[in-house]
């Protein structure tokens, strides 16, 4: 599909770092998930909070890597 | 960033050489099921497991409002000789728990329902533990913590005292030991 030289202007932010960012947030968010559960079973209320705070900050992460991967995939010239 | 791609992303009659491939039979799913769409899903995926988090820190922000640890008064201890045990209920009517006088002589009371599938525990005096007959599962009785079969977490703990010859529970810890 596209092109795999080098686009000017790519930078540290690029679309396989979009990816790798993404998928290390689904990886953050099952450990997350995981842990807050066990930490509600165990009544430890103060870490639930910390683990799901966590899990929102990652929820986020995913969306801004996905909105910045978004821009970078659909202005790429030469693809329609 | 174009504007109008926005509108003709996925559509059949984009000009891409790749959408009018002649002989594309899967045509449609090549449009549907592709690398752009399998990242949108992880997002989504991504996403949903951790916002899904948050309905149990609101509860437990609610959980950490209430406060339990009322004083109650159990048992009179020459009620309770030793290698015996008695069921009551705390910190609400709800919440069975024993209370157990081990046969050394210790005194301790755990929330009895069975950590793995909320069976009630027993206390076995001739081998000095906590058994729930479901799934077999043992509990030390000096700390709760589970010692075989399918639990994995302790029994919560009890807090008593005794004054006067009266035991009461003051109060309950979830993780200890
Ligand atoms: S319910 Fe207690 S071992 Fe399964």
């Amino acid at each position: 599909m596209g092109s795999f030289m080098p686009r000017e202007g790519s930078t540290a932010m690029d679309k396989k770092m979009c990816w790798i960012l993404i998928f290390l947030t689904i990886a953050g968010n099952v450990v997350m998930v995981q842990w807050t559960v066990e930490a509600y079973l165990g009544r430890e209320f103060e870490q639930v909070v910390v683990y799901s705070g966590i899990g929102v900050v990652l929820a986020f992460i995913a969306l801004i890597v996905y909105i910045n991967w978004r821009k970078l995939e659909y202005s790429t010239e030469g693809h329609r | 960033m174009t504007n109008e791609c926005k509108k003709g992303r996925n559509i059949k009659d984009s000009t891409s050489d790749m959408v009018n491939l002649t002989k594309n039979v899967d045509q449609t799913d090549d449009l549907k099921y592709n690398r752009r769409a399998f990242l949108k899903t992880a997002v989504g995926a991504s996403m949903a497991l951790g916002l899904s988090t948050v309905p149990f820190s609101v509860r437990a922000m609610m959980g950490i409002a209430e406060d339990e640890g009322e004083r109650l008064e159990v048992a009179r201890m020459d009620e309770l000789p030793e290698g015996n045990s008695m069921t009551f209920n705390y910190p609400t009517e709800s919440d069975a728990a024993i209370l157990v006088h081990t046969v050394n002589g210790e005194l301790v009371a755990y929330n009895s329902a069975c950590t793995h599938l909320m069976c009630p525990v027993f206390y076995e005096k001739e081998s000095d533990i906590l058994l729930c007959p479901c799934h077999k599962g043992y509990f030390d009785v000096s700390n709760g913590q589970p010692v075989a079969g399918p639990p994995q977490r302790e029994l919560p703990l009890i807090e008593l005292e005794v004054e006067n010859g009266i035991i009461y529970a003051t109060g309950r810890k979830y993780r200890h030991g």
